[in-house]
């Protein structure tokens, strides 16, 4: 027994038939070939399979694709400016090495991109808790911390020069990544 | 928290080796654009899942899959039955006494919960479950044994009866004058240890996808699989295809720490990619994965230390026992690892060394970050605060004291090792300044007398780098394996741009930048230009036994084969260029991405200019010359001997060395555990680039401080695993690691190319110790002494009622 489902993914609108017993992760991934979603646990402890509906981080795998009928959700495919690049959260991952074999840092991005639209400016200690619900094997988190502190410092000072659009994307941050690590001037604040 | 570590240490000049690069990999994976094993996708694909035996020890006596095999949309199921007549048995990497006829799946006898006893293959992975329920397995109980030191015991139940008991491997060593030693000593020191099983659990399991070829009769498997070259030979083997008719390729791999080498899952993929004529895939749930992929080996070691009144160390007597669980494939690895390696830091002159590989009922022991080493360093690092108490000596004067001196090495230790180089005095120096050792002691005395627990303690280590095969000779008495290295092939393409492909798998270590790094260097190229394979692919990566994801060996094996390759294309390149420019060879440079007459840079070619004459313009070549512009290196380390006839093993060849520092409080009332301040200084050598190590510092020492205290395989007395998922299975999170100061220091190995030492396993060895003598310190007035792995709270408030108890 299927039943249909319609809901926005990633901006789109997408239509499927599926298993009651289908979890979205499941749906995403195998329906859609959104493959960005990974499954480290699937009992909602890793949260590798972090998305965001209506903008709020849950676990794909804990959720039925049935109940995200007429849900809005973001993937880590939809997250960077549809125009190319990066997000400035995804950006400060790269210049803060936070990520090492790749595979939680999708659900890592996600929570920490909703984590700063709500509070643009968190404490290392909120952010530490905000992060406790996705696990890394690699990076012993302390460059993921280093990241959303970085990736709140450039929101911020983007929100400085374009009042009102708080989480407006900055362009894409200068650097290859083929060159000297760039690291931000002195003066960025990293206490 | 402290700072990101400055971009701008010195380079040498003109390299791009020793710059902390950002890595060229990462906008893939934050886009979530990787594929790792899970997101490979082929038409007519089955997936698999597999029946696990719900006993630790048991005989099959039946095993029904009729009604599984009826269900809508299953093509293929595999019992052990199967697997006995569609395969040949693994051979075990190392001889053991007894042929145990070991399959894919069980075949008579189940000896762990977890082992796959049957698998189905179906149109989606809930089919393939649904058919499971459907499976009837008639078992019969047998007394499981899971404590190795029972399973020593006379009349223990024996897993493989044909063994006549279950110790797999037995040996005692005596390297120096120990007996003497001990006799002249002013004070022995003896203490018994234990450590748990952990493991390091990639957040990617272990996965494969295998698809056959009927026409060519090559079956390809898809696998996150770390060690390629060991496991080509052992599936092909058990396939009954030639090595050359097995294709294996790694995609990205999501972590990997030694876990992930598991061929029975490649060979269970193939024979029922076989049966039912589809390709399968199989990747492990988290529960199968905790349950039976493989487990850091738990154990038990007692060590004795003959010590002189003035702190020296004269010898060490140690008798260990490693729990390798149902491990036929690969035992006595914990075993050689210690022994290589159990003088730690110090010029202790003497050794012996008793060790045990027992069999038990519990998941295969295998390689999880450090093997045996976290271990070593524990044992070792807490003898040391006992020998310190007992002498009513400083713990860091006599640490320091002991300590291997900078002027002698090389070093070879009494068990055979040879230390490449490193100042340990200079690393236990700037460890104690960078955490304020005294300053954090002074804090301690006054939270002492507030009535908390806090405490402070230093551990060092050495940190070895690269496996040396010859080891298994000692174990083996048989030459089949021996030596370390690694296959590279460097390739200048008709364009211009230089592609690199390794036997190695990564997993997270960012070669996709650290390769160009170095190739750069070799060629005289901007490292934009040089490009890493990802992954593994056997039919076009050159690659041998020893190739693969393991003991540290980048840096030195790897690194070694890359610039061999490099070198060779170079030379190439010099004698291309100096035909079509008419000069000799010594007059060019190359720099910039072009050969140029040197001081006359006008005359030049640049790298794409030579490339499309080696492979398009043939006969402009210089006479004798071949075409194309591509080397292979196989590179064996020059350190990599076999044991010696007084049985002194290389076990491994390069040696980084640190210090940890560790201040934590112990809440008495829960035995929960802060860590105030965590400090690493490491020396490994040339750094390839810094922001990289650094990277692996912080998380090889989160493996440890998890191992430490929050992390265990548990088992209950009938061999259950208590502990199958991440809710009682505790990981470290965001929320309860430390920041992690580190420092560095950097003395390049005389043995390794281009003085790089591994830096991969790290932190994962001394945090342990560390942890454990910060907590004894702190709970030192209480007269709790730590010498029992993991530090759990529960734990902890135990030990603290027990010496409550024991002080009444």
């Amino acid at each position: 027994m299927r039943r249909a489902i319609r809901l926005t993914v990633n901006g789109r609108a997408v239509t499927g038939e599926v298993e009651p017993r289908r979890n979205l992760a499941d749906f995403l991934r195998e329906d859609l070939d959104l493959t960005g979603t990974h499954v480290g646990c699937e009992h909602g402890v890793c949260g590798a399979c972090t998305v965001l509906l209506a903008g709020e981080p849950v676990r794909a795998c804990l959720l039925l694709a049935v109940q995200a009928d007429g849900a809005q959700v973001t993937t880590i495919e939809g997250l960077a400016p549809p125009e190319g690049g990066l997000h400035p959260v995804q950006e400060a991952f790269w210049d803060r090495h936070a990520l090492q074999c790749g595979f939680c840092t999708p659900g890592m991005v996600l929570t920490a991109a909703a984590l700063l639209r709500r509070n643009p400016r968190p404490t290392e200690a909120e952010i530490r808790v905000e992060l406790s619900g996705n696990l890394c094997m690699c990076t012993g988190y302390i460059n993921i911390i280093r990241a959303v502190r970085l990736a709140a410092e450039r929101l911020a000072a983007a929100a400085q020069q374009v009042p009102g659009s708080q989480f407006a994307v900055p362009g894409p941050v200068s650097g290859t990544g083929h060159g000297p690590a760039r690291i931000p001037e002195s003066g960025s604040s990293h206490d | 928290m402290t700072d990101p570590r400055p971009a701008t240490r010195e380079p040498r000049t003109g390299k791009w080796v020793g710059r902390a690069m950002r890595r060229r990999e990462d906008p893939r994976f934050l886009a979530g654009a990787a594929r790792y094993i899970d997101d490979l996708k082929l038409s007519g694909a089955l997936h698999a899942a597999v029946l696990r035996s719900p006993h630790a020890h048991a005989r099959i006596l039946s095993v029904d899959v009729s009604a599984a095999a009826a269900l809508p949309g299953v093509h293929a199921v595999l019992t052990g039955d199967d697997a006995r007549r569609l395969s040949s048995p693994m051979k075990p990497i190392i001889p053991i006494p007894i042929d145990p006829q070991n399959y894919c799946l069980a075949t008579d006898t189940v000896r762990y919960m977890g082992e796959p006893v049957a698998a189905v293959a179906a149109v989606t992975r809930a089919v393939a479950e649904d058919a499971l329920d459907r499976i009837a397995v008639a078992y019969e109980p047998l007394e499981p044994v899971v404590d190795p030191e029972e399973a020593l015991r006379p009349g223990a139940p024996l897993l493989y009866p044909e063994l006549g008991h279950n110790v797999v491997w037995h040996d005692a060593f005596t390297y120096g004058d120990v007996e003497g030693a001990f006799a002249g000593a002013d004070l022995v020191v003896s203490e018994r240890f234990t450590i748990h099983r952990y493991s390091s659990t990639p957040l990617e399991t272990f996965g494969v996808m295998a698809q056959e070829d009927r026409g060519t009769g090559v079956m390809t498997i898809w696998s996150n699989d770390g060690r390629p070259g060991l496991t080509s030979g052992t599936v092909a083997a058990a396939l009954g295809i030639s090595q050359g008719s097995l294709h294996l390729i790694a995609p990205e791999v999501g972590g990997g720490f030694g876990n992930k080498r598991r061929a029975a899952y490649l060979i269970l993929a193939a024979l029922l990619a076989r049966r039912a004529g589809h390709p399968v895939k199989f990747v492990e749930d988290r529960r199968e994965h905790l349950m039976a992929l493989m487990h850091a080996a738990n154990g038990v070691m007692t060590a004795e230390a003959a010590v002189r009144r003035d702190g020296t160390v004269l010898a060490l007597r140690v008798r260990d026992v490693v729990d390798e669980g149902n491990n036929l494939v690969n035992p006595t690895l914990h075993s050689l690892l210690k022994l290589g390696n159990i003088v730690n830091a110090y010029g202790i002159r003497a050794v012996a060394f008793e060790g045990f590989c027992v069999l038990t009922t519990k998941c295969p022991s295998g390689a999880n970050r450090g093997i045996g080493k976290p271990f070593m360093c524990f044992a070792i690092e807490r003898v040391m605060d006992r020998v310190a108490e007992r002498l009513g000596m400083d713990r860091i004067a006599l640490r320091r004291h002991n300590l291997i001196p900078a002027g002698a090495f090389p070093y070879e230790t009494p068990t055979g090792a040879l230390y490449d180089s490193g100042d340990f005095g200079k690393t236990l120096d700037l460890a104690l300044a960078r955490a304020g050792y005294d300053d954090l002691c002074a804090r301690r005395d006054a939270a002492r007398g507030e009535g908390r627990c806090v405490g402070v303690a230093l551990a060092m280590a050495v940190e070895p780098g690269t496996s040396n095969l010859s080891s298994y000779i000692l174990t083996t008495g048989r030459k089949i394996t021996s030596g370390a290295g690694e296959a590279a092939m460097v390739r200048v393409e008709p364009d211009g741009r230089v592609r690199v492909a390794t036997g190695n798998v990564g997993s997270g270590q960012s070669y996709e930048t650290v390769i160009p790094q170095v190739v750069a260097d070799e060629l005289g190229v901007p490292p934009e230009t040089v490009s890493a394979a990802p992954g593994f692919d056997s039919f076009s990566h050159p690659w041998m036994f020893a190739s693969g994801n393991y003991s540290n060996k980048f840096s030195g094996m790897d690194i070694g084969a890359i610039v061999g390759a490099a070198r060779k294309v170079r030379a190439k390149v010099l004698t291309i260029a100096a035909h079509l420019l008419e000069v000799p060879e010594e007059m060019l440079e190359l720099a910039g991405g072009a050969v140029a007459v040197r001081g006359d840079p006008r005359r030049s070619l640049t790298l794409a200019q030579v490339a499309d004459v080696a492979y398009k313009n043939l006969v402009a070549l210089p006479g004798g010359s071949e075409p194309g512009l591509e080397a292979r290196h196989y590179y064996l380390s020059p350190m990599a001997t076999n044991p010696d006839a007084q049985r002194r093993i290389r076990a491994q060849l390069i040696f980084t060395n640190s210090a940890h520092v560790a201040m934590v409080e112990v809440d008495p009332e829960t035995g929960g555990v802060t860590i105030q301040k965590y400090v690493v200084v490491h020396d490994c050598g040339t750094e390839i680039n810094p922001l990289v190590v650094e990277g692996l510092v912080h998380g090889s020492t989160v493996h440890g401080i998890g191992g430490a205290l929050l992390e265990e395989f548990v088992y209950d007395g009938r061999g259950q695993l208590l502990t199958t998922s991440f809710m009682d299975y505790l990981k470290p999170s965001a929320a309860d690691m430390p920041d992690i100061e580190v420092d560095h220091l950097e003395t390049p190995s005389p043995f390794t190319v281009l003085g790089a030492k591994g830096v991969g396993e790290g932190g994962s060895i001394p945090a342990l110790a560390c942890l454990a003598g910060a907590i004894e310190d702190a709970l030192g007035p209480l007269g709790v002494r730590v010498n029992d792995l993991p530090l759990t709270p529960r734990r902890i408030w135990e030990m603290i009622q027990a010496a409550r108890l024991a002080s009444r």
